[in-house]
């Protein structure tokens, strides 16, 4: 059943338009991301989830209640933020208390509440202390057991991990998921890292430009995204452009730069002119077997547990392939290699109206 | 607590809070900004009178003299407040002596001093005012000169404030930089810190300058003591002690004046039309002013970057501070143990009420409509309306306050409340206090950022909720800080007082009369001084502790 329900939200702030016939539904007790480059919308959107950004036009629903005019304090939709605003003036407790004494709960019964909550999130001993002393990681539970305390049904997480160090971010992506799944609230993540998004999310919405481009799980997003732009932002693609030639069943033969390419398709006509894009992981290259192109390589990126290879293709320009580390002897700058992937591994596309260039841009 | 709760609730209507908002800025046009610059648009209906003194060569040439004395000296203690305080807010700022943190108290002392005491004070350090027998130095001086010295005096702290304000919040790391590129320190602190400067440099520009405009009370006690106060060509004025004189004047049936009513518009319309200009000019001016970075110096650099200049610099800010600003203040002090007879504290105590009961109810004033049009402003920075209010804010400020206390008198009084004395006071109190408490709040709640109050709303807070519960406590000590400030000032004020009512007595009048009586009486003005000055610091030090208190309950 869908908790959250967006319909035909507008949003504009002067000439900029943060919200453009926004749909979308987060299931009850779905961990949702919207994911998006600086500047899609996303924090927009979520603002106007929790009441403190009222849309232009168009209706939110939660639980099929018009919550669209509601006042933030009554919605029961509580947010967690990148800087965790813990207030400074408070100690740990106080702050996770806030919620039940704005509320006006029983203070015996809150106490209980806020006790189990520090419990869950181990950090009993630190109930009396001021939150500038705790570290990124503490804050970030603290911040997410004052969210909890207040009795909210809905989380919203606006860049959660975004203020800790690389490391700390790896850890908690499956702690933080965790922790609200066990507390069964339906939670909202909005990020600009896609791996991140990949990792948490049940469902992930991709926006741009104040629209969802594609909602679906995790490997629907990546192996079928819905648009060339969904394609190279989660996980990055080679995209390159053409016109079919030729059709075997559910395969096309794209003919790009003077090359011969394969990719799986039922949508598209010989004659058409398509994007066609591929994840630079599954782009296989050897010296040995032939390939669609043929290219030079230019760089090789060493990774850790992969290594990237760009290559430069005449009439193609740059190509790149992802692979594990292992490889990393088997090539060296300067090499020729075959270019070629598995027609499952491509998805075709119309070209974008604004171009493709255009279509990638990632502000 | 049923009240507080019944506020949570309407806050939660954005139709109420707009509201809110809406009433705050009415009040600030009606009784801050219009009634202050009302005398402007007198003008017209008392035409023929004002050609009268227009036309009068005499009365013009010592207007004009006032006028040019208050600009020219305003401007010279400004440059000079540069000069010195930049030094100290760098001693201060960047430098770890082991006084510092005395220094950093005592050079906001004279703040909390009333001007009168000030100005008393001074005279007798650096003068040889007759009927006194305190031993000063007795230097012979103009009349300028002195005032200079004593505008110096409540100037300096506000210049120093303000550039180690700013300088606290430049980060090292430019300077650094400039300097691991190969710049002097010397050359590093000119070429980058000091172009960052700006805009510490205009607020304190426009406070000093404003500061200095607008005192009557120091500088009217000097020049009456010096005897240069006298209303013809030999007199020496500034703009607002001619008001006062004028208006003192009009009282005594013997002088022939009559009311000087068109004389004190013309005065005032002319102080109050320059001050805007002076704002004006001043914004434009130094936000386009560049310091030039371009041409350096490296031999001249690296030669005052050596530790004995750092060295000698410092002593020498340390010293200006010690003579010319921390012991003519504290001068006054050394009166009591002169001989003399004062016995009147009835009045005085009479006096301190008045004074308070002004004060307070004008802070009060100042804190419920303030806060509103701070938090609008702080918070809607880049939108037209905001700018145009913070603008707007600042004109009482820049005013001289015995002009805005005459146009203030003349508005209310027009609507025929020119017998509601001390109430008009407090209006003419809330007028020039209301900029300094909504700067330092507008200050501070644009560094909290406001994704704490909004926080707050999601876990339920209704919004006048999450501002009492979050950010009031955050900005506590800069609202308390702008309070003290609205306080002391209220309590020091001597011209405004004069230009609305001749009834009121407030402490500050109370010290004038003993020494533009008919026969001065200096070691009453001097006790009722150090009382005055003792009273505002027990009463800010118990101020103080009270709110620690509350603040450590919470």
């Amino acid at each position: 059943m869908p908790e959250i329900v967006m319909s035909h939200v507008c949003k504009r702030f002067g000439d900029a338009v943060a919200a453009d016939d926004l749909n979308l539904e987060v299931m009850d007790g779905e961990y949702l991301c919207i994911l998006g480059p600086t500047g899609a919308g996303k924090t927009t959107a979520m603002r106007m989830i929790c009441g403190l950004t009222i849309p232009d036009s168009g209706t939110i629903t939660f639980d099929g209640e018009d919550v669209t005019q509601l006042e933030t304090a009554k919605r029961g939709a509580t947010m967690l933020s990148q800087q965790y605003s813990l207030f400074p003036h408070m100690s740990v407790m106080d702050n996770i208390l806030f919620g039940p004494t704005i509320k006006e709960w029983d203070p015996e019964d809150s106490r209980i509440i806020a006790n189990n909550l520090l419990h869950m999130v181990h950090l009993e001993a630190r109930a009396k202390e001021r939150p500038t002393h705790l570290s990124g990681g503490q804050q970030q539970r603290v911040a997410l057991a004052r969210a909890m305390a207040s009795g909210s049904r809905i989380l919203l997480l606006d860049e959660p991990l975004r203020a800790l160090d690389a490391r700390l971010r790896l850890e908690l992506r499956k702690d933080l998921k965790s922790m609200v799944k066990s507390m069964g609230l339906t939670a909202v993540h909005v990020t600009h890292d896609q791996d991140e998004a990949l990792e948490m999310a049940d469902r992930i919405a991709v926006i741009r430009n104040g629209r969802i481009l594609q909602v679906g799980t995790p490997r629907e997003v990546f192996d079928s995204p819905a648009t060339p732009f969904v394609a190279n932002f989660v996980g990055r693609s080679n995209v390159l452009t053409g016109k079919v030639v030729s059709r075997e069943g559910g395969t096309v033969s794209v003919e790009c730069g003077g090359y011969i390419i394969k990719a799986d398709d039922d949508k598209h006509e010989i004659g058409d002119d398509v994007v066609v894009a591929v994840k630079i992981g599954n782009t296989r290259i050897s010296k040995t077997e032939g390939g669609w192109f043929e290219g030079r390589i230019e760089r090789i990126l060493y990774e850790g547990v992969s290594i990237t290879v760009e290559m430069n293709v005449e009439g193609l320009g740059l190509v790149s392939s992802k692979l594990p580390n292992r490889k990393f002897d088997d090539y060296s700058e300067g090499d020729t290699v075959a270019v070629r992937w598995i027609p499952s591994a491509a998805s075709v596309f119309d070209v974008p109206e604004c171009g493709l260039e255009e279509e990638l841009r990632v502000e | 607590m049923a009240l507080i709760e019944k506020i949570d609730e309407i806050s939660s209507n954005p139709r109420n809070r707009k509201a809110w908002l809406a009433l705050a800025c009415i009040i600030f046009a009606v009784i801050i900004v219009i009634p202050a610059i009302f005398v402007i648009f007198s003008i017209p209906t008392r035409w023929d009178e004002i050609q009268g003194v227009l036309a009068d060569s005499d009365t013009m040439s010592i207007i004009w003299g006032a006028i040019w004395n208050s600009f020219s000296l305003a401007f010279i203690v400004t440059v000079l407040d540069i000069v010195v305080g930049l030094p100290m807010a760098w001693m201060l700022v960047r430098k770890n002596y082991r006084f510092n943190k005395y220094l950093d108290t005592f050079i906001d002392m004279p703040l909390a001093f009333p001007t009168v005491a000030l100005g008393f004070s001074v005279m007798v350090f650096w003068g040889c005012p007759d009927g006194i027998t305190v031993p000063g130095l007795g230097l012979v001086m103009s009349p300028y000169l002195m005032v200079v010295l004593l505008h110096l005096i409540f100037t300096y702290p506000y210049m120093v404030r303000c550039l180690s304000g700013i300088l606290e919040q430049i980060d090292t790391n430019c300077e650094t930089a400039a300097m691991t590129l190969g710049a002097s320190k010397w050359t590093a602190v000119r070429t980058i810190t000091l172009p960052l400067f700006r805009a510490g440099l205009v607020t304190g520009f426009i406070l000093c300058f404003a500061r200095s405009l607008s005192e009557t009370g120091g500088t009217y006690i000097v020049l009456t003591m010096m005897g240069a106060s006298t209303f013809d060509i030999n007199g020496f004025f500034t703009g607002p002690t001619l008001i006062s004189e004028l208006r003192h004047m009009s009282q005594d049936p013997t002088s022939g004046l009559g009311d000087a009513v068109p004389e004190l518009i013309l005065i005032s319309s002319l102080l109050i039309v320059f001050a805007l200009l002076m704002l004006f000019l001043a914004k434009t001016i130094m936000t386009r002013l560049k310091i030039p970075w371009r041409k350096v110096w490296p031999r001249f650099g690296r030669r005052v970057s050596g530790k004995k200049v750092a060295t000698a610099k410092d002593s020498l800010a340390f010293m200006f501070a010690l003579i010319f600003i921390l012991i003519p203040s504290f001068y006054i002090f050394v009166c009591l143990g002169t001989e003399g007879s004062y016995s009147d504290y009835g009045g005085f105590l009479s006096a301190v009420g008045t004074s308070f009961l002004v004060a307070g109810v004008a802070t009060v004033f100042d804190i419920i409509f303030g806060i509103p049009v701070a938090m609008y402003i702080a918070r809607n920075r880049g939108s037209k309306r905001a700018e145009l209010l913070d603008n707007l804010v600042n004109v009482p400020l820049i005013i001289p306050t015995t002009a805005l206390g005459f146009s203030l008198g003349l508005f209310w009084g027009g609507l025929g409340l020119s017998s509601w004395g001390v109430l008009l006071v407090i209006f003419g109190h809330i007028s020039f206090t209301y900029p300094l408490l909504v700067r330092n709040l507008v200050g501070a709640i644009e560094e909290v950022d406001p994704s704490y109050e909004e926080i707050a709303r999601t876990l339920g807070a209704k919004p006048f909720q999450a501002f009492r519960k979050v950010l009031l406590p955050m900005v506590k000590s800069s609202l308390l800080a702008g309070a003290v400030l609205a306080f002391t000032r209220s309590l020091g004020e001597t011209g405004a007082t004069q230009a609305i009512s001749n009834t009121v007595n407030t402490v500050p009048i109370y010290i004038v009369n003993f020494i533009n009586g008919d026969i001065p009486n200096y070691y009453a003005a001097a006790v009722s001084s150090v009382m005055l000055i003792a009273i505002c610091f027990v009463f800010m030090f118990g101020l103080r502790i009270v709110i620690d208190r509350m603040g450590g309950k919470d």
